[in-house]
């Protein structure tokens, strides 16, 4: 399958559930509401002719008007490719937890939650994962965060 | 303490004399300076530096430099990478674990002031001097072994330079 049959296969059995972006350079990139987030990945897996079954990487972004989180699925049966994200508002950062439904998910979803505090529901394993233990300075990520040894990269 | 055994030996030379008059102290800074073993603490590239040091090439042994896995034999300690704040508690126990007199090398950039994570970083702590007293600071991203080997040379000859009033002070 090639990447224009994989997006025509994805808009007329998916339509409406991913919207297509023209954003991705390499890979496919679609858009999908947070609330049916569990719903296509669970599909996009189970798919006979596309079988993403594996999780290469979930990557908050923090845009500075709104938070993304990039979920990037390979299929290592039929060898595709297909990246998809979530767009919250700073005051609704809450995504479903993928983790049964690939198992990578887990430390990935663990470090959106702790670098960007993007709240991540049904999750049974949410803990400090890359900083300190007793770390206490908010969300390092974040665009508006600071510290006291913080230096921002002067404008050049 | 290698000088120390040779010392007859170089006394049999002196002409018309099995003995050989020297300080107390210049013997000890000597033999503790041509014989620093240094502890393994290598966190980012500039180890590659390091080992190629230590390797055949540039031969770390010949000035008295052999490593060591653990801080109880280390007299010295090349940090020679990124510390990052999560590392910064680690380097403090090992240093602090480490017998006295003991120096430290503050290798590259990123021990000296962050380096190239100085700008837009949470997690690189801004120069281990925050951490530990530092000796010797080698600049260099990473400083080439020439550059390593110059460092140590100074800080022989800084060890040399000390006199024994000054060990309970380090």
């Amino acid at each position: 399958m090639t990447r224009d049959e994989l997006k025509e296969h994805i808009l007329k059995k998916y339509d409406g559930l991913l919207t297509p972006l023209e954003t991705g350079v390499f890979d496919l990139m679609f858009e999908v509401k947070p609330a049916n987030l569990t719903n296509v990945a669970r599909m996009l897996r189970d798919d006979e002719q596309l079988k993403f079954d594996f999780l290469n990487n979930i990557a908050g972004v923090d845009t500075g008007e709104q938070f993304e989180v990039v979920y990037s699925l390979s299929s290592i049966s039929n060898n595709l490719r297909l990246d998809f994200k979530l767009v919250l508002p700073y005051d609704e950062a809450v995504v479903d937890s993928v983790k049964d439904i690939w198992t990578a998910a887990d430390w990935h979803e663990r470090e959106i939650w702790e670098l960007y505090g993007i709240d991540v529901n049904n999750h049974d394993n949410l803990k400090r994962f890359l900083l300190p233990d007793d770390w206490d300075q908010g969300y390092p990520m974040r665009k508006d965060w600071d510290a006291p040894d913080f230096v921002r990269m002067p404008e050049l | 303490m290698g000088l120390i055994k040779k010392v007859p030996v170089y006394a049999e030379h002196v002409p018309g004399g099995g003995f050989v008059a020297t300080q107390l102290e210049s013997v000890l800074s000597h033999a503790q300076a041509c014989s620093m073993w240094y502890l393994l603490f290598a966190t980012a590239c500039c180890a590659i530096e390091l080992m190629c040091t230590g390797a055949s090439r540039y031969d770390f042994d010949r000035l008295g430099m052999i490593f060591r896995p653990t801080p109880r034999q280390a007299d010295l300690i090349i940090a020679a990478g990124t510390i990052t704040k999560k590392m910064a508690p680690r380097l403090r126990r090992l240093y602090d674990q480490m017998a006295e007199p003991r120096y430290v090398i503050a290798m590259g950039g990123c021990t000296i002031r962050g380096g190239p994570f100085y700008y837009d970083s949470y997690a690189v702590e801004k120069g281990i001097d925050h951490i530990v007293p530092v000796d010797i600071y080698i600049p260099g991203c990473p400083p080439r072994p020439e550059s390593l080997l110059e460092g140590c040379l100074h800080l022989q000859k800084k060890i040399k330079s000390q006199k024994l009033a000054d060990w309970h002070e380090k």
